[in-house]
């Protein structure tokens, strides 16, 4: 089992792998940890999805893309009261 | 429980031909669970303020009743409340008081709703559910009707309620006091700092009367005059504009809201306020000199405490607040109060008024201790069984109060009593638990929007 990938911390830009073997950019992070708005790099399973947005779920991420050296840094979380 | 009439509310629990009203309906818990769907799941209820959601993504949590619903802002600059609770299986979808988001998720199986409600995330969408779960059937159940009215944000789950202004009648009268710029101009304020919410061990309705406009319980709040916390350094509140008008009880008798209200004289201008700033007092002195100005007669109306029926509450003048007091049970309430000042009052105004609005009001302000005390109390004291057997009494100026008043040429619809020398009536109680009454009482708006067939009688 791979490590989990603590994905509030991936800022867009960032590409990551997916478990069906895609390669995925993320978009825009909403920062919950569990989901990531990312656009299609590569995808063996279903090439009609390359170019397309949608929103991954953090369990079908294995890892950061071919083009990531490290995670960067995102954004603010709510405030709370 | 003894009852009569057809659901046993009106004339047998609350009796207002002998100004009776019993205790059951403050502590019985088959009532506390009847009034969840006969009034707060039919009623307009007090969200929030657009001011809290500036920006698109902006939410804050809010309660209708004992629902939990977000108030929030989609990317298209459209405001929104729904429940929140995830449609799969409940979890709250947002756990937060207040931020900003592009999503919803919910922490438990991760279904994500966007800013509009829709169901956007489902995960193993294509793997688990095979691409055929209906995501536009399942977005976040979103309330039947929102107004925003002059920045404030109401919603009803009742789809065949009334439109928010017909709800109000002649009661936006005295919400626009609230709202609209101490200088005249409509729709000013903004919510000053965050909302301060509290937990007080008492039914909703006792802080609800007690904002209806019982004047009689003064007396509690001795101390606080003696200890003299108002902006002039006497008091609880400046007394000058008070002690020259007349002081009335209003009441909308077939909508359930009420206030005390005052009338300054014609052509008489408040006296000076705020005293203990030169520069706030300034402010206010302009203001009032820019109200009547713009708003001519009408500027001699003075806001005082007020209910919008069932659970909103009114102040807009020393401090400008309002209140939603929200049902917890039947022996408990959440209290949440926001503060409002004009959006381009000074720095300095608004520093002054923050400090005077907090020693004041909510769970650390002298003068709301005084009433928690009392609801607390009062409520404890009313659960046993030898208690319960004992009405409370509701019959303070029974009789008295009349309709077409007028003052020096500025009338007051609904029922009016003059308080200026009778000091104190409980007309809006009265009519706070009529209208009560009719709630639970009827069965949907057909019969509760009794003004329309008067309207209908008067047409033919």
């Amino acid at each position: 089992m791979s490590v989990p990938i603590n994905i509030r911390d991936l800022a867009p830009g960032t590409s990551v792998m997916l478990v069906d073997g895609a390669e995925a950019e993320i978009v825009t992070n909403p920062g919950d940890g569990v989901w990531l708005f990312a656009r299609y790099l590569s995808s063996p399973r279903d090439p009609t999805l390359i170019g397309q947005e949608e929103m991954i779920f953090a369990q079908d991420i294995v890892g950061l893309g071919r083009a990531t050296a490290e995670p960067a840094i995102v954004g603010t979380r709510p405030k709370t009261q | 429980m003894a009852m009569n009439g057809r659901r046993g509310y009106s004339s047998s629990l609350v009796d207002l031909r002998v100004g009776e009203v019993s205790r059951e309906i403050f502590v019985n818990e088959g009532i506390y669970a009847e009034e969840q769907e006969r009034i707060f799941a039919r009623a307009w209820l007090h969200v929030g303020h657009e001011s809290q959601i500036p920006k698109p993504g902006d939410y804050f949590v809010s309660s209708m009743g004992e629902e939990s619903v977000i108030l929030c802002r989609d990317r298209t600059n459209r405001i929104h409340v729904f429940l929140n609770s995830c449609r799969h299986r409940g979890m709250k979808v947002c756990r937060y008081d207040e931020g900003s988001t592009t999503v919803f998720t919910c922490p438990y199986h991760g279904w994500s709703y966007g800013t509009d409600g829709r169901l956007v995330g489902v995960p193993y969408f294509r793997e688990a559910y095979h691409s055929r779960l209906d995501k536009a059937k399942w977005g976040l159940v979103e309330v039947a009707q929102l107004a925003n009215y002059k920045g404030s944000i109401w919603a009803t789950w009742d789809p065949a309620a009334p439109p928010f202004t017909e709800y109000l009648g002649g009661f936006t009268r005295y919400l626009d006091l609230q709202l609209d710029g101490w200088d005249g101009r409509e729709g000013q304020a903004e919510v000053l700092g965050g909302v301060q919410k509290w937990l007080v061990p008492c039914n909703w309705k006792f802080p609800a009367e007690n904002f209806s406009g019982d004047t009689y319980h003064n007396i509690s709040h001795r101390s606080v005059d003696l200890a003299g916390i108002g902006p002039s350094g006497a008091g609880r509140r400046d007394m000058g504009e008070r002690d020259a008008s007349r002081k009335l009880h209003v009441c909308i008798p077939d909508r359930g809201h009420q206030t005390i209200h005052y009338i300054l004289p014609a052509g008489t201008a408040p006296p000076p306020a705020y005293l203990n700033a030169p520069v706030v007092a300034e402010y206010f002195r302009h203001c009032e000199e820019e109200r009547r100005r713009l708003r001519g007669e009408e500027a001699r109306l003075v806001g005082a405490p007020g209910e919008i029926f069932p659970n909103t509450a009114l102040l807009s003048r020393q401090p400008r607040t309002m209140a939603v007091w929200h049902p917890r049970g039947p022996h408990q309430t959440e209290c949440w109060r926001w503060f409002f000042v004009d959006r381009e009052a000074p720095t300095e105004v608004r520093q002054f008024l923050r400090d005077y609005y907090i020693r004041y009001s909510g769970p650390a302000g002298m003068t709301e201790q005084d009433d928690m005390e009392n609801w607390n109390y009062a409520h404890a004291a009313s659960r046993g069984t030898i208690a319960r057997r004992y009405p409370y009494n509701y019959d303070q100026g029974s009789g008295t109060a009349v309709s077409n008043y007028e003052y020096q040429g500025l009338s007051v619809p609904g029922e009016v009593i003059d308080l200026t020398e009778a000091q104190s009536s409980e007309q809006p109680m009265r009519n706070f638990y009529r209208r009560w009454a009719e709630f639970m009482e009827a069965d949907d708006w057909s019969q509760l929007a009794t003004w329309r067939s008067a309207e209908r009688k008067a047409a033919e």
